[in-house]
């Protein structure tokens, strides 16, 4: 049985379509992102699969069901969502706490899952004096409580240091791999799912642009090398001999379609040009994102400074 | 349901506001206990006293009705049960745990009537400690199961439950907090008290869940303004859980199909 499941999902807030024919499935033991710029609808997708929001038309399952109808929820789904939601003056474990009693969980299941995240010498402060971080990993550990199959993660990333974030990365995958659950985790940054995720679903207001394995994201597509030289103009028309198409970004920066590193560094040393940098473009995927999103591209050289094209 | 009303429970007394509130509600009742207690029987310049003396049985069904005046401290209780979820945003995890929104509306409104009963039986307990040594002071005969005195408790008890459950009704259809409160002291502080107050009124007014209350615990004193047209003790009970039944289909409605966003 396909673990989380989106069939032709629509939601309109007034004349805004949210999420607009949404369809798309998640199945055990895989991470899927779901990824968009902010206000691209991922909100409302996951607030529509965990019943909290009522769609339009189309179907949200979990587990094969809405999740409205499941009979133990935590004990099938563990969602985060924002890091706010919970009331500042109760404590971490309280909160847990809480949860278990309503869930029919038994109460040693927080300080078990207040452990697992990290947070055992903070379950009986306050939540008002946590930071982010230590927010987004009491919701986790919220979701944990039911040893649930399937994780539902809206930008989970958000507010976690570095640490925090290599953390999350590792935990994800251990739920997936190791665990074999269905992990659903949307992010506004490719980046900080890009070591993660097996699956990516792209969708742009409202409207879904892609789906399929993270590495078929950059398939076929052509790459480019950045070079750095303080003599542009020969070393763009050396390039241009040898077939390859120059965008020039301005402080000597070239960005080169058609060559290899390699093939690049030659024809410098062949025509004698010295050069300072050369690269690799650092994310194609982050380029195929933003390019598949419809979003500005803020290393295009249309927007360096008005460089000379 | 037991486990949704004892998680219920469990968010009010994890928070500092019951305890808070429940004092407040205490220095309020205590205070007007205080004062009609040291005033009993004092003769005015007029030559009549407003409060019969401390050995009547008119000053114990006086004394022990108090309590009902401090239905603002339970409804405001009953208005940040539900609040606090919108204000926190902590519905969004009340709903996960239990999708099923009506039965949530129910734990909470059953976990109302625990605490409205807590708060009068802590009320009746204050009451208690201050009647009890006073009227055995001035040589009167305590009365606690006669003269309706059991009415006026159990009319105590009704009043303060049925302000946490009219508070969570409120709360679920205003879900403002601050809103919320200021909503519900005007009506209770200034529609309820006019409607109660003024005679020409007191037709509408003894239909108000205030008036339903005052019916409960009625003890027939003439304070200045004439004696109150309330309805009866019956009547008053009938129109209070007609209340309460209202509160809980405002709370259900208003929550079960509205979007978390």
């Amino acid at each position: 049985m396909t673990a989380i499941e989106l069939r032709n999902l629509s939601k309109s807030f007034g004349p805004v379509k949210a999420v607009d024919d949404v369809s798309f499935a998640v199945e055990a033991g895989t991470v899927t992102g779901y990824l968009g710029p902010n206000g691209a609808g991922k909100t409302t997708t996951l607030r529509c699969l965990l019943g909290l929001v009522r769609a339009d038309s189309g179907a949200a399952l979990v587990n094969g069901r809405p999740y409205v109808e499941l009979e133990r929820p935590l004990s099938e789904v563990g969602a985060v969502l924002e890091a706010t939601n919970f009331h500042p003056g109760r404590s971490a474990r309280n909160h847990l706490r809480v949860m278990c009693t309503a869930a029919g969980l038994p109460v040693s299941r927080a300080d078990e899952a207040l452990e697992q995240v990290g947070l055992t010498d903070a379950a009986d402060k306050r939540v008002a004096g946590f930071s982010l971080g230590m927010r987004q990993r009491l919701g986790l550990a919220a979701a944990l409580l039911g040893h649930p199959k399937v994780f539902i993660l809206d930008e989970p990333a958000n507010g976690l240091d570095p640490a925090g974030i290599q953390w999350l990365r590792g935990f994800l995958r251990h739920l997936a791999h190791e665990r074999g659950a269905a992990v659903l985790v949307s992010s506004h940054v490719l980046s900080e799912v890009e070591q993660t995720v097996d699956n990516v679903v792209i969708i742009a207001k409202g409207r879904l642009v892609h789906q399929g394995p993270l590495a078929e994201l950059t398939a076929g597509r052509e790459q480019r090398v950045r070079v750095r030289t303080a003599d542009a103009d020969k070393l763009a028309a050396a390039l241009e001999d040898s077939g390859a198409r120059v965008e020039r970004a301005g402080n000597g920066v070239l960005w080169v379609h058609g060559l290899d590193q390699e093939t690049v560094g030659r024809v410098a040393l062949e025509r004698q040009i010295l050069i300072s940098e050369i690269a690799q473009e650092r994310s194609d995927l982050q380029r195929a994102f933003l390019e598949l999103t419809g979003e500005p591209q803020a290393d295009t050289p249309a927007m360096k400074g008005g460089a000379p094209r | 349901m037991i486990a949704l009303v004892r998680a219920e429970l469990q968010k009010l007394f994890t928070t500092r506001l019951w305890w808070a509130m429940l004092i407040a509600m205490l220095l309020y009742t205590g205070a007007n206990v205080g004062l009609i207690t040291a005033v009993a029987g004092v003769e005015t310049a007029q030559g009549a006293s407003g409060v019969p003396g401390r050995d009547t049985i008119h000053f114990q069904q006086l004394v022990w009705s108090l309590g009902v005046g401090a239905t603002v401290f339970t409804m405001i209780v009953g208005i940040v049960m539900m609040t606090a979820e919108y204000r926190y945003q902590t519905v969004t995890g009340t709903f996960l745990v239990t999708p099923r929104r009506g039965r949530v509306v129910a734990a909470k409104l059953l976990a109302g009537v625990v605490v409205g009963v807590l708060y009068g039986l802590a009320t009746l307990l204050l009451t208690a400690a201050v009647v009890i040594p006073a009227v055995m002071l001035s040589g009167g005969e305590v009365v606690l199961f006669g003269e309706g005195v059991p009415r006026i408790m159990l009319g105590v008890l009704a009043a303060l439950t049925l302000y946490v459950l009219f508070g969570i009704g409120l709360g679920a259809l205003i879900r403002n907090q601050v809103g919320a409160i200021i909503g519900g002291i005007v009506w209770v502080f200034l529609i309820e008290a006019l409607l109660a107050n003024l005679p020409p009124l007191q037709t509408v007014g003894k239909w108000t869940p205030g008036g339903a209350a005052n019916s409960l615990i009625n003890v027939r004193i003439d304070t200045g303004f004439g004696e109150a047209d309330l309805l009866p003790a019956w009547a008053g009970a009938a129109v209070l859980i007609g209340y309460a039944v209202i509160f809980s289909l405002v709370a259900s409605q208003t929550t079960v199909r509205r979007d978390i966003t």
